[in-house]
């Protein structure tokens, strides 16, 4: 199952003396490179177990795994758990009654107005009769597909903080991303495409920006990569830009011949010091990745219905100013459609971002002004796009093994924060996970009445559970994936986390 | 005793009883002797401690405490001494209670362990005392904490090998495992090592060619001492520094604003290093350099350390510390400055003791409450400071005086008004009720016409009427919700401020200030003052040369222009205004709200009636003042004026972004309002600023022999008394963490991993040295010998260790493939500065100019709210960017992609070792970055000048890039290169070589 791809693991964990002594070391001649593509055979890989053993249990999978790749939708700013997808009928009873909570709330603003009852309203779907807000009607197709958790709880208010602890488990900076951990883990599937890709908002980013994809203390190679389908640089220096203009196609490729033949001159004569080929290797696989990336991006070949179902216009208009369903459907139709490319072509791990900053005018989740305004174009956008990604990617027998995870900052007030908006609520909001291991239409956790906060406040689920969830289902055992820094095993769930059983298939 | 213990035999029999174990099922008791800490002890710790131990103790039993152990939880006891079959412990960890089996997680214990237990059970489960607490202490038995003593030299067989003390440590190591020194490296490889190791830049030819010709015996001592006193020194090992303390340039978290004057920092760690600061002074600098070197320079920009890590603007700015989340955003933000200490300076993970004792190291919960005590009154903040002591000491004696006589007009007032009694008592009740009534003004300032374009020049001007002599200008900006822009509203990205007797501003024009070449970060509220130092004019002119964006527009808005002479008063007030253009919206915007004397935040201005109900409170206190009083009053405003008129005088303060006491109002207030005062400091359990336990003082890590851990302070000592105490308890010398954490940075750096490979952790969960006695020995030579880096640095590379070839010697990788006692040099990659740096020297572009403000290699798109940074815009051409890459401006949130791919620190978190990692898009970056195309054809075009053929310029070019001539063979193959795709395609090809990453 350790798929350890060059691509990958071009430079072992720093850390990992062990391991590194051996492929680096048992390869002779050849180096670690040579030797990473060696590791298909069967000896050298339960030896390079063993040895990674030794290492703090590093030793993986630790279980069967049913899901090989992640694609996770992340909402910046904080959706509303409220006008999607938690359906609360006392809500709409008491809409625009003087809201009470029953105790004394913290409101991040000022947003303890009366009570307000969900923008849109609800109906069931599928088979499970799972209530969706309006906006988001399209996943009634595929709700059935969908695993639910209504209580989950934050630790914090505050945007930044909130984000960190959801795309990294921590508050605060300097901790690797959850697709970092999984390429640490797991490593790449391909040769020719980075582990794990990040397709931001192509607005902007949303608070933090590239450190919630970082690597930080893990090896440089599993940062999240940023692609923007349709640039002209997709991803940073993949070719030669205005400044390049001396190079063409065949200076490109005698360069490329002339640094191989210099560095393996120069390689041969220090011996024992596999860096050096492994740099020779790193040149040949960035020539492949220009080939490749392209290729994964261009979806000028996919056909005209699955465009329409994703929502993508093939020639699209000049979008109004104003934030409207249609932009949002194209833009984020075509994350989700190349994040599906991607996953084809051996990616691990997508994810996806809607939502930049807090700048003016809003084009994130952060409704405090007005739920409908906002809320409503973006929920229209990603509902499409993630619709037709489930719908695809089971299509073609991928979503039995690919995890779909969506996830935001925290929710929002059941009250409302100046007529139509709802302040910050980082005591309860939702996920939802489907595809690979995941057991569809099922809700685990509810909120209570208002959906301020879980209904069972002993029993809320954390990020930390989600987390180990996803690890579990990637064959990972989320307390012995562990990186040692600044003398702290670290992990994903820091010391938390629960595997949610009652979420598996 | 014995009755517990009986008491304790019936409710446990009891149960057992009501759940019949079947008995039978449990494993036998071992047969041989068991010892409990021996044998016990560990099953415990590593079963059962996770949730009944000293982290967590469910239903309130823990296993590592005699007294808890015994007693039980919550479900009663689980120990019947003598009787292991009746012991509810025995049940649950055999399976035999149906629903419940111990322990809950992880494996079950095997037969083994359970007859281990049960043996010792059986034999009356003897627990001694000494054992009966979990013993802290006992974590201290560990090397880094004992004292750093002067070891013997070793005895070595080959003697003649070693040039220093340091050899004879790492060839007794050698001897001891049969490995044995590599030849020195020759002279084309030693001057290129060590010109990267101690500058960060590759020698030039000419210095290689020289070094390697040299017959003086001396020439590598003389070379050694040149690079060591190059200004270049101090910009290469400042970087190493600024890792270590996560040094960054904006804030991080969300908005990521940038901190326009953090620099100053920077360019004291390169002084420090290149003025070889000894050590301590080094440290206590940056600790509480404005206490322990008052009225220094270095003293206050030091305190830079303090601040260099993220900070949570948002946690601050918006939330007050009265609510939970920005309790918290204070919490994390001590936090980062208790760790970010701790760590550089004594390489231990104290913020592991954040929620319980450290796991591992023996660094209680409460040292590190009391470490977050030490800096309880500190926020992060811009702070004005003086260059020169004399000037610093001389404004430190002016405003004493000006707080004397203020202190003494106020009392003298006090007793006016004390004797002008009711009658004035109920004036100011009408003037209060008055100025409560029309407390926000509707008069927001002056607006000027809206334009499409930012770039338009706009200007507004003040009539004082006569000339006037000045001390200060003071704008104030505007608050206007307007598209949710609120505070500093108008203000411009750029302008100036001058003053003119000509109302045309054609003559005779002096700069009051220029902000024109830069922009300027949005004040918000705070006033913008500019001091005039005495000088004459009758017109003041505020020009806008960059608009402020508005809407998809732009504007120029002021609330209020104050021109403040001497003695304190605003001659601007009611004075005449006029301006290119203004939108003249009365009453919210017309040109004489700019001097109607009210801005947001100030109180009203006068209206008619408020001005005669003042006048009467005047005439009130006249009648109400003696004639002596009178006399003194006027003397003290005259030598208000004159202290007030000299301060103007002194020099401009410069600002740097420090660790200080902050005085903000809003959100942010800090603790300045409260004079400083530290906040109190609790111990937080569970690290939850919802469950504060005991109040703590100010103190340190207890764990270190003959250092006492809590700060012995009078009551009334100021806040920076405990920074100092922090300084002077980590350099002083029984403090042996201090020392071997500086001389394992400094080795590390040299050899590419430490005498203890961890420089970061030396407790249980770090590295153990290599060669513990070389540690001490040079832990105590640096600290006893004057602690002179440079002087270390010398003795490291003169070692005939250090000079050694990094060629392989088979036999030896396998006993020690990874080089750990240092048969051979280490070929080491550079690092991401090295590697732009040396691109920009061979490529005849670097400028060496240093200090100063970062140079920024990206176009700031957005500025207003979240700063897009936006790399891929920057011109590479742009000669400011040509400089040393530390002096780069540091971007937490967005980093530089190129840097960043090739491994720079990451400024969010401390750096004691960068990773090293080769990657696909490390290629990429080598290849197509636009700085590295655009240097590649300007190498080309340095290379082409030259006379020569092309062969003859690539065997140039070579040599630049690589440090030595091409052999035969490589040079034919790149100039047939060149001669087909030219020079600049060959610098491209000769940037990516693995020798030009390398050093041998």
């Amino acid at each position: 199952m350790k798929n350890d791809s060059p691509f990958h693991r071009i430079a072992p964990p720093a850390q990992a003396q062990t391991r590194r002594e051996f492929l680096w070391r048992s390869g002779g001649g050849l180096g670690g490179i040579a030797l990473a593509s060696l590791l298909g055979g069967e000896g050298l890989l339960a030896a390079a177990a063993r040895a990674a053993e030794s290492n703090g249990g590093l030793h993986l999978p630790h279980h069967r795994p049913r899901a090989k790749r992640v694609i996770q939708m992340f909402m910046g700013g904080a959706a509303s758990h409220l006008d999607l997808f938690d359906y609360k009928p006392d809500l709409m009873k008491r809409d625009g009654q003087k809201s009470d909570f029953g105790e004394h709330v913290e409101a991040f603003q000022d947003g303890l107005g009366p009570w307000m009852k969900p923008v849109w309203p609800f109906k069931p779907y599928g088979q499970s009769g799972k209530m969706l807000g309006e906006t988001v009607s399209e996943l009634g197709k595929v709700v059935d597909e969908m695993a639910f958790i209504h209580n989950l709880v934050g630790k914090t208010g505050v945007h930044s903080q909130a984000t960190y602890l959801q795309a990294t488990g921590f508050q605060l900076p300097g901790f690797p991303g959850m697709g970092s951990w999984v390429s640490y883990g797991l490593g790449s599937m391909n040769e020719n495409l980075p582990t794990f890709v990040v397709l931001p908002d192509h607005r902007g980013f949303a608070s933090n920006g590239p450190k919630n994809w970082d690597s930080a203390f893990l090896p440089g190679q599993h940062a999240g990569t940023m692609i923007y389908p349709g640039q002209e640089n997709p991803i940073t220096d993949l070719f030669p830009g205005k400044a390049g203009g001396f190079v063409s196609a065949q200076s490109e490729t005698a360069a490329h011949q002339v640094i191989a033949k210099l560095n393996r001159g120069h390689a041969a004569t220090r011996e024992g010091d596999a860096r050096l080929d492994a740099r020779i290797r790193s040149y040949e696989l960035a020539a492949r990745m220009q080939l490749a990336a392209p290729e994964a991006m261009d979806i000028s070949n996919e056909p005209d219905y699955l465009l329409d179902l994703y929502g993508i216009k093939k020639n699209p208009p000049t979008w109004p100013k104003e934030i409207n369903a249609g932009e949002e459907m194209d833009y984020f139709g075509r994350k989700c459609i190349v994040a599906r490319r991607l996953i084809e072509r051996g990616v691990r791990f997508v994810q996806i971002w809607s939502g930049n900053d807090n700048g003016f005018p809003r084009r994130n989740w952060d409704s405090h002004e007005d739920i409908l305004r906002d809320h409503g174009p973006l929920s229209m956008g990603f509902a499409r796009g993630a619709t037709a990604l489930i719908q695809d990617l089971k299509q073609r027998g991928l979503l039995e093994d690919t995890i779909i995870l969506w996830t935001t900052e925290f929710g929002r007030m059941p009250s409302s924060q100046g007529g139509k908006g709802r302040d910050h609520n980082p005591y309860v909001f939702t996920n939802w996970l489907c595809g690979g291991g995941i057991k569809g239409g099922v809700t685990s956790g509810e909120s209570d009445e208002w959906g301020y906060k879980p209904q069972d406040r002993n029993t809320p689920t954390t990020v930390y559970d989600i987390h180990a969830t996803m690890l579990h289902l990637l064959g990972i055992d989320h307390e012995k994936l562990t990186f040692r820094h600044n003398g702290i095993d670290r992990r994903l769930t820091d010391v938390h986390g629960q595997v949610l059983k009652g979420i598996l298939a | 005793m014995h009755l517990r213990r009986f008491i304790l035999f019936c409710a446990v029999a009891f149960s057992s009883f009501a759940q019949q174990p079947d008995l039978a099922k449990l494993p036998p008791a071992v047969r041989k002797n068991v010892d409990f800490a021996r044998d016990v002890q560990p099953i415990l710790s590593n079963r059962c401690y996770s949730c009944h131990g000293p982290d967590r103790q469910e239903n309130k039993l823990r296993w590592d405490t005699k007294s808890s152990a015994f007693n039980g939880g919550t479900s009663g006891g689980a120990i019947v001494p003598g009787k292991s079959e009746q012991s509810r412990m025995i049940h649950l960890v055999a399976g035999l209670e149906k629903n419940l089996v111990m322990p809950k997680k992880g494996e079950r214990l095997s037969s083994n362990e359970i007859g281990i237990l049960r043996a010792w059970i059986d034999r009356g489960a003897n627990w001694p005392d000494e054992l009966a607490e979990p013993k802290l202490k006992d974590k201290t038995d560990w090397w880094s904490f004992k004292p750093a003593l002067r070891p013997a030299l070793p005895k070595v067989k080959n003697r003649k090998w070693a040039r220093n003390e340091i050899d004879l440590f790492v060839l007794a190591k050698l001897e001891e495992q049969k490995l044995a020194p590599s030849p020195e490296a020759d002279r084309r490889t030693l001057i290129r090592r060590l010109s990267f190791d101690l500058t960060g830049l590759p020698p030039t030819p000419g210095d290689v060619q020289q070094f390697a010709r040299d017959r003086n015996p001396k020439a590598y001592e003389e070379l050694v001492e040149r690079l060591l006193a190059s200004p270049q020194y101090g910009e290469r090992w400042a970087r190493h520094w600024l890792d270590v303390v996560h040094y960054g340039e904006t804030h991080g978290y969300d908005k990521d604003q940038p901190r326009p004057n953090a620099w100053p920092y920077r360019d004291y760690v390169i002084r420090s290093f290149n003025e070889d600061k000894p050590y301590a002074r080094f440290v206590q600098e940056q600790l509480a350099g404005d206490r322990l070197f008052p009225g220094t320079r270095d003293g206050f920009e030091a305190l830079g350390f303090i601040s260099a890590g993220p900070w949570d603007f948002i946690g601050h700015a918006e939330v007050p510390e009265s609510k939970m989340d920005g309790k918290v955003a204070r919490h994390l933000d001590r936090d980062d400055m208790v760790a970010t200490t701790i760590q550089t300076f004594n390489s231990l993970t104290v913020q592991c003791a954040q929620c319980h004792n450290h796991k591992f190291d023996p660094i209680a919960q409460e040292d590190y409450y009391s470490l977050q005590a030490v800096f309880a009154a500190v926020d992060r903040a811009d702070e004005k400071y003086d260059f020169d002591p004399a000037v610093a000491g001389k404004r430190k004696g002016l405003t004493e005086r000006q707080t004397s006589l203020a202190a003494h007009k106020k009392e003298l007032d006090e007793k006016i008004v004390a004797r002008a009694g009711k009658p004035l008592l109920d004036l100011d009740a009408q003037i209060s009720a008055l100025a409560k009534a029309a407390k926000r003004s509707d008069a927001m300032g002056y607006h000027s016409a809206i334009e499409k374009g930012q770039g338009i020049t706009k200007w507004v001007q003040v009539d004082l009427g006569h000339k006037v002599p000045l001390a200060t200008i003071v704008l104030h900006p505007c608050k206007d919700d307007f598209n949710g822009i609120g505070e500093g509203f108008g203000f411009p990205v750029r302008f100036k401020v001058e003053m003119s007797d000509d109302a045309a501003f054609k003559e005779g024009v002096t700069m009051v200030g220029d902000y024109t070449r830069e922009d300027v970060e949005n004040p918000k509220l705070k006033a913008k003052s500019l001091d005039v130092a005495g000088g004459t004019a009758r017109f003041i002119r505020v020009t806008a040369t960059k608009l402020a964006p508005r809407q998809n527009d732009y504007i120029f808005a002021l609330a209020e222009l104050n021109a403040i002479t001497a003695d304190g008063t605003n001659a601007a007030l009611g004075a005449a205004v006029s301006a290119l253009d203004s939108i003249e919206a009365p009453v919210r915007w017309q040109k004489v709200n700019l001097t109607d004397g009210w801005q947001p935040g100030a109180s009203v201005s006068d209206s008619s009636e408020l001005a005669s109900l003042r006048k009467k409170r005047e005439q009130l206190l006249t009648q109400a003042t003696q004639a002596d009083e009178n006399t003194a009053l006027g003397e003290i405003d005259r030598d208000l004026a004159t202290v007030k008129g000299e301060l103007a005088k002194l020099p401009a303060q410069n600002t740097v972004y420090v660790g200080a006491v902050h005085t903000g109002s809003g959100a942010f207030a800090g603790t300045g309002a409260n004079g400083g005062k530290p906040r109190s400091i609790y111990v937080l359990n569970r690290g939850s600023v919802q469950m504060p336990g005991k109040e703590v003082g100010p103190g340190s890590l207890s764990c270190l022999p003959g250092l006492p851990s809590r700060f012995e302070l009078p009551p009334n000592h100021v806040e920076g008394d405990r920074r100092s105490a922090l300084a002077q308890w980590l350099t002083r010398n029984e403090n042996p963490l201090t020392w071997r954490s500086i001389v394992n940075r400094v080795w590390q750096y040299h050899f590419g991993h430490g005498i203890v490979e961890t420089p970061n952790d030396f407790g249980r969960m770090g590295g153990v040295p290599t060669h513990p006695e070389l540690l001490d020995w040079l832990a105590v030579e640096f600290r006893d010998g004057g602690q002179s880096l440079k002087k270390l640095h010398r003795l490291i590379v003169t070692s005939a260790t250090y000079r050694q070839s990094s060629a392989s010697v088979p036999a030896f990788e396998k006993v020690d493939s990874e080089n750990r006692y240092l048969w051979r040099a280490n070929r080491r990659k550079l690092e991401a500065e090295a590697i732009r740096d040396a691109v920009l020297l061979v490529s005849g572009k670097l400028d060496p100019k240093m200090g100063g403000p970062s140079f920024k290699d990206f176009v700031v798109d957005k500025p207003e709210h979240s700063p897009h940074y936006e790399y891929h815009l920057h011109d590479p051409e742009d000669p400011k960017s040509h400089r040393r890459s530390v002096y780069r401006f540091i971007v937490r949130s967005q980093q530089q992609p190129f840097m960043t791919t090739l491994d720079c620190a990451d400024p969010s978190m401390q750096v004691g070792r960068r990773n090293e990692s080769l990657s696909p898009l490390q290629a990429l970056a080598m290849m197509n970055n636009s700085l590295m195309l655009t240097m590649s054809k300007h190498f080309a075009a340095k290379v082409d000048q030259q006379n020569g053929d092309l062969p003859g310029k690539v065997r140039a070019a070579y040599f630049e890039a690589i440090g030595r001539p091409p052999s035969a063979e490589d040079a034919k193959v790149l100039t047939l290169y060149a001669r087909q795709f030219g020079l600049t395609n060959t610098c491209r090809v000769l940037f990516n070589l693995n020798e030009f990453s390398f050093v041998d």
